[in-house]
């Protein structure tokens, strides 16, 4: 079984640790590759992390992907124009504006932890239907539970099972994210998957949210960069 | 004072069974026993209080940690194993050092884990 973690901060985006810590850290994890979800702001800063991750890649052996984490909805309406220069388009979720943006949105491709600072799951019935329809992948981020404390991951867990639930009844795409911003904070495969098992998912779905979904996500994006692809289900045959 | 009596063995049918997890730690210093025994019974009993850990059958196995290599053997209930895997995973420090726990294999005898 393949896995990949697809929300991983480095250095570039607030995150503490280095591109090589991380995804050395990863692959000794046993992960197949890895998604850096970085905060866009110029085109010189894409390219140049497009060149440190070739370099890196080569260097540990590992896939390495480029992904980016709209923080607002002017942003996400930018970079969803930009969608074919880079491999994800994440959506960081919170407020109710961007969850409900990124699901309509077909160009993104993860809605990161819409329970984010919020009392309720920040999804609805409407929203994982919209989730479902655009192929949106919903996030559950483990480093919310990993740092919160007590109450707080009480609230996060039962915000995450509530999400979980939503997304098996209208069949939207799950996804298990460590979310970290410091190689100490990867997790192996067999504790996300673990952990999603007792956030209420089963274990045949848990194991395809790490690595079946990811896969299929990526291999979409690839598509994505070819010359003949349109849009979501469009592209040229001839 | 009176050595006490052994009790006989129960009959395989009547034990409970066991899984062995065994896994690594990575770290940023190396990491004692002592430390890494109270880290996961107070991880394991914070998130999921007495109760919950009286049913996980849990119980590090001391003789088998590798202080060198860092690879250590806890043993649970085979229902238990994903419960053990989540709780190990919400771990972040051991004494003053950070720490990931890696999971390398699950195994129902200490022999099959081929440690050595």
């Amino acid at each position: 079984m393949k896995c990949f973690d697809l929300h991983v901060h480095s250095a570039f985006s607030g995150g503490q640790s280095s591109l090589e810590q991380l995804a050395s850290t990863a692959k000794d994890l046993g992960y197949a590759g890895i998604c850096f979800a970085e905060y866009f702001e110029s085109e010189e800063q894409l390219k140049k992390l497009k060149d440190d991750i070739a370099k890196i890649s080569e260097k540990t052996g590992i896939k390495i992907y480029l992904g980016f984490e709209a923080r607002n909805p002017k942003e996400l309406v930018k970079l969803s124009g930009k969608i074919r220069m880079f491999d994800l388009l994440l959506a960081q979720g919170g407020n109710l504006e961007m969850n409900r943006l990124a699901c309509e949105t077909p160009q993104v491709d993860i809605l990161t932890h819409p329970e984010n600072n919020r009392n309720d799951s920040g999804l609805n019935h409407v929203l994982v239907k919209l989730a479902a329809q655009n192929n949106v992948a919903i996030e559950v981020n483990f480093r919310e539970l990993l740092l919160a404390s007590k109450r707080t991951r009480n609230i996060i867990m039962k915000n995450l099972s509530q999400n979980i639930i939503l997304a098996k009844k209208f069949h939207s795409p799950i996804v298990l994210c460590s979310g970290s911003v410091s190689h100490f904070e990867l997790r192996s495969p067999e504790v996300m998957i673990s952990m999603a098992t007792q956030l209420g998912l089963e274990l045949d779905r848990a194991k395809s949210s790490i690595s079946k979904i990811p896969e299929d996500i990526l291999k979409c994006s690839n598509e994505r960069k070819s010359e003949k692809w349109i849009s979501p289900g469009v592209r040229i045959v001839k | 004072m009176r050595q006490q009596e052994k009790l006989k063995i129960l009959p395989p049918t009547l034990r409970k069974k066991e899984r062995y997890i065994s896994f690594k730690v990575i770290s940023e210093e190396p990491i004692v026993y002592s430390d890494l025994e109270a880290g996961i019974w107070q991880t394991l009993l914070e998130f999921y209080g007495e109760l919950g850990v009286s049913q996980l059958n849990v119980s590090v196995v001391r003789n088998l940690y590798d202080s060198q290599n860092q690879i250590g053997v806890i043993r649970c209930n085979n229902k238990s194993v994903p419960k053990v895997i989540a709780g190990l995973g919400l771990i972040t420090r051991l004494g003053e050092s950070r720490v990931i726990f890696k999971i390398l294999k699950i195994s129902g005898t200490i022999k099959s884990l081929s440690l050595k």
